[in-house]
């Protein structure tokens, strides 16, 4: 899964209560549905979604097959994190709240997907501007945080953004990129709006601006159509507030802040899609911003790298990890050694990130080919980074003390089963898991039969 | 540390789901909808909400999940005509609409819904429409037998050719995305399946059209997932197990939504995980080439493996026009494989094939 997807994790900690609220709104409902949800959780909502009775676990078991006993045990995990699902006397319950709303998305009938404008605007927009409009906003954050010069400076909101996500840090006078902004310039763009809006989530409890009507709204523009206006009617003074920041990121478009209608741009529409369409929206940008066309870098076998760009950001992206020798005015001609490998990866960057952004930046010519990136360079890169790998940390916890060989047994099959399991060892009775709280409830589980059984003896 | 491997160490990083494409196929035939128990138990209108509400779960499960909806009649009952997406709308290169009608605008305080959805059910609603008002005008009231005839092979066709255009324009946008990150070179194509849901029996003259279709999905390992809610269909059923689909007769129509979630929403991802309905007894019979007939037992060309009810005229193959040399007796009881085989490659164009079938 792309990195997107691991930020986007950050949200299954909110607390219950939030979920409730969240769960409110059709539009947020189903944005987290598909964003959140793996498949076969999205299966088993749906199964469950027009069944007014709680399903026996019984059920969900003999429907997955045996063989998939780990997927169903992440799925089941999954929905319950998320408060999507509860479990009750061996059965499972759909959220109330959740089902209702739902149904209410698929059916319509709710007012949850924004209120289009009826009147004609006066100063009508297209796509195609509002794409250049999103555009510019967005390359004015990056070329800011390379230091590129360039005639757009982003407003304070966003510059007050980037250092408290830790993108870039204050230095003497200028601010200076950091590992992280490192790494976030080599993502694609959705992840990029992503990073950035999950900051400024987490900037909004020190804004005093609430939690759940923030991410409605992020949801609500997901689910929004490109090149139709919206009405400010209806919108609450937090989001009203919004909407203000993040015409500065290039996300909506408001001719003037006073208008009442605003347009979200592509990168607000694809808030809510998967990786698997980000190509697509970089398509559009790339038929938008004509100049750079579609892929301009050529990588040969040996390792040469060529790229047809007169772009200071793209050419300083590729200066993170790569020797550049020659330029000219349409073209900028490197190589790719071990050692500019090695100094990218001492800055955070990571050998995927590397081959992704080469990939989605392959020139046509190099399209042609199956893989699209030389194989020996791109096995190489990777091996470059392993190098530096000897050792890999996961962060997790510890189990130990268990008192019998059975109860150790039991919890370490389980553990196996989840897929949680990293490291064992049986002599001591230790196993290492990278996520304890389904570990700790089959323990407490177990810990309560064992009791229930004693006392049902004495 | 001889043994690093640069494959497995990425190994993590987990394909993001494929697209799926779901044709629909909706047997509109209005007879059988019309016929207790079945009008009673799910009146069409019932039956194309909960349809749409499917749909619509397809569509929620991913933002690149596509549908299509193809409806199925008798030649004269309107034919087999793809109700969305609508055609007329110029296409780019990948098959989307480039532009939308201008829409009226809505009314302010009207509950609205998700833009995707509305389109479905609107597009869906005025392809029906339309074709029910071509019918209306040809319909002269003389032959009422006609109508009450669902070809389904023209659909299954339909559905086929619209499958093979977009995965075909799409294949290549798909390589690209997995070859992304796993520098595999997987060729990726969109998960395509086809769901039939059928009120009316068979029609025996198109047994080798149906059958070309299951061969053809087959072969690109399309699922056709069948939902008989009334009638019987031999065709079809075999249609879902040689493709690997779904084949249900629902005994309680009035639960087709719980159906229809349960057992057709799971995309081909999901049913690796899953347990689906599978057919106990799966009617394998076939229809003869000469009187169109279905038969349990009948006559099998040594040569091009067609089938006929009885031994053909001067012991003449109809459609290799091989002298057979017929003995009193020599009835073959047809095994399954051959079979399949045998409409495959005999139907063709008629020329004479020999060689070994292929399973």
């Amino acid at each position: 899964m792309s990195g997107s997807l691991q930020s986007f994790e950050q949200l299954e900690a909110l607390p219950p209560a939030t979920f409730k609220k969240l769960y409110q709104e059709p539009c947020t409902t189903l944005a987290l549905f598909r964003r959140m949800l793996p498949n076969l959780a999205k299966s088993i909502v749906m199964a469950m979604l027009y069944q007014d009775d709680p399903v026996p676990m019984s059920f969900i078991n003999a429907w997955v097959k045996p063989t998939s006993r780990r997927e169903k045990e992440m799925a089941l995990g999954k929905l319950r994190r998320l408060c999507i699902t509860s479990e009750k006397n061996q059965k499972l319950t759909l959220d109330a709240t959740f089902k209702a709303s739902f149904r209410e998305a698929l059916t319509g009938g709710s007012r949850s997907f924004g209120t289009p404008c009826t009147t004609e605007d006066k100063h009508p927009v297209t796509v195609e501007y509002l794409d250049n409009y999103a555009t510019a906003q967005w390359e004015a954050i990056l070329h800011y945080m390379v230091g590129t010069e360039s005639e757009r400076k982003p407003s304070e909101g966003v510059m007050r953004l980037l250092v408290a996500g830790g993108l870039m840090e204050k230095r003497s006078r200028r601010a200076e990129i950091t590992q992280a902004g490192f790494s976030f310039l080599l993502q694609d763009a959705n992840t990029q709006v992503w990073t950035l809006l999950l900051q400024y989530l987490s900037m909004a409890a020190s804004l005093r601006m609430d939690h759940v009507e923030i991410l409605h709204f992020f949801m609500l523009l997901g689910s929004l159509d490109l090149g139709q206006a919206y009405s400010k009617a209806g919108l609450t003074p937090t989001q009203l507030n919004m909407l203000e920041d993040l015409r500065d990121y290039g996300i909506v478009y408001q001719r003037k802040s006073s208008s009442d209608r605003y347009y979200p741009t592509r990168l607000a529409t694809t808030l809510t899609s998967e990786s698997a369409a980000l190509r697509t929206v970089q398509q559009g940008f790339d038929a938008a911003m004509s100049q750079s066309g579609q892929g301009f870098i050529v990588v040969e076998t040996n390792y040469r790298l060529y790229a047809y760009t007169s772009s200071p950001l793209q050419i300083s992206l590729l200066a993170f990890f790569a020797r550049l020798s020659q330029r000219y005015p349409n073209l900028v001609t490197g190589k790719i050694s071990r050692q500019s490998i090695r100094q990218a990866i001492r800055m955070g960057i990571t050998a995927s990130q590397i081959i992704d952004y080469l990939t989605v930046n392959a020139h046509p010519q190099l399209r042609k080919n199956t893989p699209v990136l030389p194989p020996t360079v791109v096995d190489q890169i990777r091996l470059w980074q392993i190098e530096g790998e000897r050792m890999k940390a996961t962060p997790g916890s510890l189990i130990r003390d268990f008192s019998t060989e059975r109860d150790y047994r039991e919890t370490l099959n389980y553990a196996e089963e989840l897929g949680v399991l990293l490291w064992r060892n049986d002599q001591k009775r230790w196993f290492f898991v990278s996520r304890h709280e389904q570990i700790a409830d089959f323990i407490a589980q177990r810990a309560r039969a064992q009791a229930a059984k004693a006392q049902g003896r004495a | 540390m001889d043994r690093v491997d640069a494959t497995e160490h990425f190994a993590q990083h987990a394909q993001g789901d494929l697209p799926s494409l779901l044709v629909l196929i909706i047997d509109i035939n209005p007879i059988p909808w019309t016929t207790n128990p079945l009008s009673t138990a799910l009146p069409f209108n019932t039956a194309l909400s909960n349809l749409l509400l499917f749909l619509n779960a397809h569509l929620a499960f991913s933002h690149t999940n596509k549908v299509a909806v193809i409806a199925a009649a008798a030649p004269r009952g309107g034919g087999a005509k793809i109700l969305y997406p609508a055609a007329e709308l110029p296409t780019d290169t990948k098959g989307r609409p480039q532009s939308r009608p201008p829409q009226p605008a809505p009314q302010p305080g009207e509950p609205n819904k998700y833009r995707p959805f509305k389109d479905l059910e609107e597009g869906v609603l005025a392809g029906l429409g339309k074709v029910l008002a071509s019918v209306n005008e040809e319909d002269d009231g003389t032959d009422r037998t006609v109508v009450s005839e669902t070809r389904i092979a023209g659909a299954l066709t339909l559905a086929l050719a619209y499958i093979n255009r977009l995965a075909g324009a799409g294949a290549d946008n798909l390589g690209q995305t997995l070859t992304k990150g796993t520098g595999t070179t997987e060729a990726g194509t969109m998960q395509s399946r086809i769901l039939v849901v059928s009120v009316a029996g068979d029609v025996a003259s198109e047994y080798v059209p149906v059958m070309n279709c299951v061969f053809a999905a087959q072969k690109k390992h399309i699922p056709i997932d069948v939902c008989k809610v009334a009638g019987n269909s031999v065709f079809l059923q075999q249609a879902a197990d040689a493709t690997g689909g779904v084949y249900m007769k629902l005994d309680a129509p009035n639960g087709f939504l719980q159906y229809l979630m349960m057992a057709y929403l799971p995309d081909p991802a999901a049913r690796q995980h899953l347990v689906l309905p599978t057919q106990a007894n799966v009617d394998f019979r076939a229809a003869c080439f000469c009187h169109k007939k279905v038969v349990d037992v009948g006559y099998v060309c040594s040569i091009c493996l067609s089938i006929f009810c009885t031994v053909p005229p001067d012991n003449i193959c109809m459609t290799c026009q091989t002298k057979l040399a017929h003995t009193v007796g020599g009835m073959v009881v047809r095994k399954k494989k051959k079979k399949k085989a045998g409409t495959a490659t005999g139907s063709g164009a008629g020329t004479p094939t020999v060689g070994t079938p292929r399973p």
